[in-house]
């Protein structure tokens, strides 16, 4: 009897120590109350807005964000404490602001709101508070301004309030709640939303500590101004085998906690030139999954000081702080927004209400490009390859147009005189084996009044030292060592930069030669999807300068002319009538759980976006699938002569792009696509789910579903049933 | 490195691709992007980009609840199954085709177990190297024989029995690599408790040049100090089922991929190979493929020609597809790769493209002599990628058994595939000759009597005297007389020599204008002969450094030759040296145009011709250069010969010396620019 007695009692106890312990880690759904508390564990109410309220922790600055309506909630801090971090983790994971500091040659030393001596003076202001923090023991400070409307959570700490008082620690790296919205190994249902590529997802289960790093990189791609001392590793010795990963192309990264439904998406407002993006799950260090934006003030370089790189060098911190104010917008979505799809919608209507997005002309066109000419090597000096002239486009239209393929929209590469590889352009000049100027501007003319858009190609970026002159106006490190880019190819191997001023001068030499010409549609590369730090005539110039400069270069391009990006970043998404080389893909990271479309959920309806050549995927008929689900165009890249002529060229990654051998594909592609998107014009990307069978349902604003089945086995959704590798689009 | 039964018809490889289907589970998400590239090396040996061979398709890293500690090899099954070397923990790890544990065993017996290998009745060897035996487990797990170190005397008694890595042929015999055994692979017969066959596949120790010399001078004592130059071990071999051994070894070169037939005879040698190979296996098309221990995997053809290479080493960027420590690899009956990376603990699993499918669909039907029919996927491939060899290759061969000799000259051209080249070029000079014969004969026949007729006339009334007038006239120009003296040398180098000292014969103009013409028929030789011949490839051209080695070379030999002379008594002067060089070369100067005619007629039948022709211009060259340093500086034969040989050490001696001097130089320059930069870099920061 006394034993049975015991043992209930014993299984009582336990059962409600499981109970607590198990409500002390899963905080996240606060209980549906009317009523909302002026306190929440240990956070006072500091600001609300229409549906979601801010309670603030004096002490540590620490956040809570809760959902009125739901109940949910995020946090900035870790409120679960597994006894195995450190004290400086803990401190950082319990941190507002967390910064490096540099000292001598050491980057690494951490101070936060929490561990550190501070001194901290919070005044509350109507939307939220303002606190000016300083750290005693470093002399360095700022003013960390926290507010919440109806259009998110801002964190922002302006330029001027960065303070630097001391000799011996300057700033490095400042992180502005690093923590929001983290959680313990796999207490939370949810994933991080990672900006590789196109999108991609980290599942916040638990990792079981297998990966030693998580995803980091560059707003708008690592900066070549500084000499990132990592050593290509070469197949023999001699050709690029490694990829470069893809870009960060917008500033943003999202948090979702699915199963609470709560979710934000950060977009990096101020400062995202010098910003990384850090999407650590759990395992890496630590056992909390975090996502944050990690601003550069100030960064570490190597200076050689011979020309022979091996034999000597120092490390030199960068004298002058980079000056912006840093900004972050956490915009909060709740239940059924409360995932990717939604952070895409919700950007999306930022970028609009922004008017970075205007409305554009989406309709659906296939992208057939063009390659006129490049140079091999002959006895002396080179001689033209020709690959399209301008009577080829012309057949080749008039060919497409007797298959019934009448929407086009054209990139012409290569038409200049010496060849795609002769950068910079200057002049409205084509390649005279490729045709005159009057036969291309008639050309250009002549599409554009059947309907077809025609842009002509300039690498604006690129100056090629085989045929220029290259001591002047040529973009150099921080470390003032000419930047030069390896090709890997055998006609010309490397190209430098040009400053952007200089890109500027000669890029409205052409424009205004062109116009004079008759022309005024301009495809522009290499400045779109490139930033970089440099130097030039003893002035440094930071990533900041060089993105107002391209900034406002494109703007006046683009007040005349009709003017497409390629591969553009968010920056410059206001003044492109088109995105070109929208990635498919993710870097694939082993960190990474899966591939979302993210940008592509963001662009659909409201600005018309092309892929990737579709000439060198080895998987066409996945690619094509990808193309349906992401509601993407897709672009060939065209040749009159065979690809085989280009063996001996620079272009000899181009292994297949003969009109003889495209023309059928174009014409499928066309035809299926322009059906599907039909029926979607106009429309947005509402929802996009990954079904547990495979099977991805993509859901329009106007309604229209289509369903990808990328399996190998005929599936089931909805009670439709899709082929293996097929789509059915259902009104 | 397991048997597997042939797919001898599309319909059984169709139904594997079926069976593949039922392989693992669908990972998680659609990859379609690549972290690396994918390179193809054509016939000119250069390397070109080619379509993602094969994309990473799911990896491996537990096999139900277990998880791997070092793994260091497995078999895969033909349905599937998998059997993972778990060598961290000891121990075999049986996964399913569906990914779920079957069972584990070993434990307790394995100390440091190496290599496995499972044969299709699921009877599963493991080669362990501590403990120096090979050990036999039934399919059940149970430990049913041990095989320890052979005590043939042909094995040797010092030699200690270490097994790496084994394969085991239907019979039973196995075929292992040891550590430290450098006589071979160890053949062992499972009758009689294990009996030792003898060494198969021993590898060919390497002498290079250096190495024969050197030995020549050491005495025996010396030479028995040297490291014994030793064959390499072979690192890793595989099986197939007929019974074909492949192996890979390290530092090997275009050995390091070896196919032996039963009697250990190598078939094949790779152009292309990769320095530190970690493992082979044998795929389903009559096509191997090779992992490298950083990550790399190779793809080769029948006949060893470079397919595919792909895949990397991750340097630390953690990206799906990159391996760290490559240890084994395995194709699975639906051409899948696995490749097991011990450093990881995982076993990455690629899958290959559309693209590789045609591909392999091509080599299946071409290695079976079914041309015609493979020229659709070969047309796909190369629709896919103009620039990919081995299509190129194989449709100059299909066009060319389908009588097409001008689709395949272009093809063989493309692929620089010689014989298909000479062969198509055969067909196609004798199709020629057949059209034109009857019109060449009488052509020929015209100008002979052409010629006849005018000889006559000339005899007669003297037509051709204003013209030859003309030409006696140019002949008597001194300049002209000075070029026409290298025909004469050609003839008589010993009065010529004299004309050179004495007579006047030649001038410094005169060897300048034929140097030039001598260049110039270099370099037109180099780039724009015969296909057949040409030892540069199409498309590159590199004019200023073929003048300046040219220009350079003479410079050495001239002047050191001068400096040799000018100490042994020699009565050349410097410009009769030069002079009498430059003369020496007049055979090159009117043979090579004849040569160059010809090599763009010749097939390879009658290439000899073109070979004989440049040898015996070359002897004739040297021929005359003995004579003209004899000569010239009035040496016998004796001192002639020795003042050769001193030339050429005075070169050597020079070009030392220039290499000293020139990184002396480079280190004193970059010092002085060190200091002031440093010196602003400290005070600016």
């Amino acid at each position: 009897m006394d034993r049975n007695i015991k043992r209930i009692l014993a299984v009582l106890v336990s059962v409600i120590l499981l109970v607590s312990l198990f409500q002390g880690i899963t905080p996240g759904v606060l209980g549906t109350k009317a009523e909302e508390p002026a306190e929440f564990n240990e956070h006072k109410k500091a600001a609300k807005s229409d549906r979601y309220t801010m309670y603030v922790n004096e002490d540590t600055l620490s956040l809570i964000i809760t959902d009125k309506v739901t109940g949910a909630y995020m946090e900035s801090y870790t409120s679960y404490d597994d006894g195995l971090a450190n004290k400086t983790w803990w401190g950082a994971m319990n941190s507002a602001v967390v910064l490096t500091l540099i000292s001598g040659n050491d980057d690494t030393k951490q101070a936060n709101t929490f561990n550190d001596n501070i001194t901290k003076k919070v005044t509350y202001t109507e939307l939220g508070f303002t606190a000016t923090l300083y750290w005693t023991t470093y002399k360095v400070g700022l003013t960390l301004e926290v507010s919440l409307t109806d259009s998110g959570l801002v964190v922002r700490v302006p330029d001027e309030s960065i303070k630097e008082d001391g000799d011996k620690y300057k700033i490095g790296t400042i992180a502005l709640y690093p923590y929001m919205g983290t959680s313990y190994l796999d207490q939370k249902e949810g994933y991080i939303l990672v900006p590789d590529g196109n999108g991609a997802l980290i599942y916040l289960d638990n990792k079981e500590r297998r990966y030693s790093a998580g995803y980091s990189s560059m707003i708008y791609d690592t900066d070549i101004g500084f000499d990132e001392s990592k050593v290509e590793t070469l197949l023999w010795d001699e050709y690029k085998i490694v990829n470069t990963p893809e870009q960060v192309i917008a500033p943003v990264y999202g948090i979702a906690h699915t199963g609470d439904g709560i979710a934000y998406l950060a977009v990096v407002e101020d400062g995202a030139m010098r910003a990384s993006i850090e999407c650590l799950p759990n395992g890496v260090s630590i056992d909390y999954n975090r996502a944050y934006a990690k601003f550069v003030e100030r960064k570490l370089y190597t200076q050689p000081t011979s020309n022979n790189s091996t034999s000597g060098s120092l490390h030199l911190t960068e004298s002058e702080r980079a000056h912006s104010d840093l900004q972050v917008r956490f915009i909060f979505l709740s239940e059924d927004e409360a995932n990717y799809a939604g952070m895409a919608n919700a950007y999306r209507e930022y970028l609009k209400d922004l008017g970075v997005l205007k409305e554009l002309e989406t309709a659906y066109r296939t992208r057939v490009d063009f390659l006129g000419s490049d140079r091999e090597k002959w006895v002396i000096g080179t001689s033209a390859v020709v690959m399209t002239r301008v009577n080829d486009i012309r057949n080749i239209y008039a060919d497409l147009e007797a298959r019934g393929v009448t929407e086009l929209f054209t990139v012409f590469k290569g038409w200049q005189k010496g060849g795609v590889n002769n950068l910079p352009i200057s002049k409205f000049k084509p390649d005279p084996k490729v045709g005159s100027a009057k036969e291309l501007a008639k050309l250009i003319n002549d599409s554009k009044a059947k309907g077809i858009r025609f842009y002509l190609y300039n690498d604006a970026l690129r100056i090629n030292p085989s045929e220029y002159n290259v001591t002047f106006n040529i973009v150099k490190k921080i470390n003032k060592r000419k930047y030069e880019e390896e090709t890997y190819k055998s006609v010309y191997e490397k190209f430098d930069w040009i400053i952007p001023s200089r890109t500027e001068t000669l890029l409205n030499k052409l424009v205004s030669k062109m116009n004079r010409g008759g022309v005024n549609s301009l495809a522009l590369a290499g400045i779109t999807n490139n930033l970089y730090s440099y130097t030039y005539s003893g002035k440094n110039y930071t990533r900041y300068e060089t993105a107002a400069a391209y900034l406002k270069t494109v703007d006046a391009v683009d007040k005349e002319n009709d003017l497409v990006l390629e591969q553009p970043f968010a920056y410059l998404w206001g003044h492109t009538e088109a995105f070109l080389d929208m990635p498919m893909y993710t870097s694939s990271y082993i960190v990474e759980d899966t591939f979302v479309p993210f940008l592509s959920i963001v662009l659909k309806g409201v600005m018309p976006v092309y892929s990737e050549y579709v000439n060198f995927e080895a998987n066409k008929q996945e690619f094509f699938l990808k193309l349906v689900e992401t509601g993407t165009y897709p672009s060939f890249y065209i040749t009159k002569e065979s690809s085989s002529e280009l063996i001996y060229t620079n272009s000899n990654n181009v292994y297949s792009s003969q009109y003889d051998v495209y023309g059928d594909e174009i014409e499928e592609y066309s035809k299926a696509l322009s059906d599907i998107n039909a029926k979607t014009a106009g429309a947005t990307i509402a929802a996009h789910d990954m079904l547990e069978n495979g099977v991805t349902r993509v859901t329009y604003s106007n309604g229209v579903k289509i369903y990808i089945n990328y399996g190998e086995s005929t599936a089931e959704a909805d009670g439709m049933s899709i082929g293996s590798m097929s789509y059915i689009v259902a009104e | 490195m397991k048997k597997r039964t042939f797919a001898v018809s599309l319909i059984s490889m169709v139904l594997a691709l079926l069976l593949a289907f039922i392989g693992f589970a669908e990972p998680a998400a659609v990859r379609g992007d690549t972290p690396y590239k994918t390179y193809t090396v054509d016939g000119y040996g250069s390397t070109i980009e080619t379509q993602t061979a094969y994309l990473p398709y799911t990896t491996i890293t537990k096999i139900g609840e277990e998880s791997l500690k070092g793994p260091t090899d497995f078999t895969l099954l033909d349905d599937g199954t998998i059997y993972i070397l778990d060598s961290g923990n000891k121990r075999v790890v049986v996964s399913s085709p569906e990914g779920d544990l079957i069972k584990v065993f070993g434990q307790g017996t394995l100390m440091s177990p190496r290599g496995i290998f499972v044969t299709e009745d699921r009877t599963c060897y493991v080669a362990d190297r501590d403990a120096k035996a090979i050990f036999v487990f039934d399919p059940e797990g149970n430990l049913i024989k041990t095989y320890g170190k052979p005590d043939s005397a042909i094995y040797g008694e010092n030699q200690v029995f270490m097994p790496l890595k084994l394969v085991v042929n239907s019979f039973g015999t196995m075929y292992v690599v040891c550590e430290s055994n450098t006589n071979g692979i160890v053949e062992i017969s499972p009758v009689e408790g294990g009996t030792f066959l003898g060494y198969f596949g021993t590898n060919n120790t390497r002498a290079s040049l250096w190495t024969i010399i050197w030995r020549a001078i050491l005495t025996d004592e010396q030479r028995a100090k040297q490291l014994s130059n030793l064959p390499a071990t072979p690192d890793n071999l595989a099986i197939d089922d007929k019974g074909v051994i492949y192996t890979v070894t390290r530092g090997e070169k275009n050995e390091a991929l070896k196919r032996l037939n039963i009697a250990g005879v190598n078939m094949i040698t790779p152009q292309t190979y990769e320095d530190l190979p970690a493992a082979v296996a044998v795929g389903n098309h009559d096509n191997a493929f090779v992992a490298a221990q950083s990550g790399y995997i190779y793809e080769y053809n029948n006949d060893g020609d470079l397919l595919f290479v792909f895949g990397g080493a991750d340097d630390g960027q953690q990206r799906i597809g990159l391996s760290t420590k490559v240890e084994a690899i395995q194709i699975g009956k639906d051409d899948k790769i696995y490749v097991l990376d011990s450093d990881k603990a995982q076993i990455q699993v690629y899958k290959p493209t559309e693209f590789t499918d045609h591909l392999h669909e091509a080599l299946y039907l071409f290695s079976k002599g079914r041309y015609t029919e493979s020229k659709k996927p070969l047309s796909t491939v190369l629709e896919m990628n103009n620039l990919f060899d081995y299509a190129n290759l194989a449709m100059a061969k299909a066009l060319y058994k389908e009588g097409d000799y001008n689709g395949a000259l272009r093809y063989s051209k493309l692929a620089k595939d010689l014989d298909t080249y000479s062969d198509s070029f055969w067909e196609i000079r004798a199709a020629w000759l057949k059209r034109n014969l009857t019109a060449a004969v009488l052509i020929i026949v015209a100008f002979v009597i052409l010629v006849a007729v005018l000889r006559f006339l000339d005899k007669k009334y003297g037509i051709l005297k204003a013209p030859k007038k003309l030409l006696s006239k140019v002949k008597e120009f001194k300049l002209v007389k000075q070029l026409g003296y290298v025909f004469y040398f050609m003839r008589h180098p010993i009065e010529g020599c004299y004309g050179i000292r004495h007579q006047e014969k030649v001038s410094l103009l005169s060897s300048n204008i034929l140097l030039a013409l001598m260049i110039l028929v270099f370099i037109i030789n180099k780039y724009f002969c015969g296909f057949l011949v040409k030892t540069v490839r199409e498309g590159s051209f590199d004019i200023a450094s073929d003048i300046g080695i040219i220009l350079v070379a003479l410079f050495l030999v001239v002047g050191c030759n001068y400096l040799m002379c000018t100490i042994n008594d020699g009565e050349g002067k410097l410009k009769h040296i030069y002079c009498s060089f430059i003369y020496g070369f007049g055979p090159y100067l009117c043979f090579t145009p004849v040569i160059f005619l010809l090599s763009h007629v010749v097939t390879d039948n009658e290439r000899f011709f073109v070979d004989f022709g440049r040898l015996f211009m070359l002897a004739w060259v040297a021929v005359l250069i003995f004579i003209a340093v004899k000569e010239i500086n009035n040496y016998n034969v004796k001192e002639t010969i020795k003042i050769i040989l001193l030339t050429a050490f005075t070169i050597l001696i020079v070009s030392l010396l220039a290499f000293i001097i020139y990184v002396l130089w480079s280190q004193v320059f970059d010092f002085l620019q060190q200091i002031p930069r440093e010196v602003v870099y400290k005070i600016g920061s």
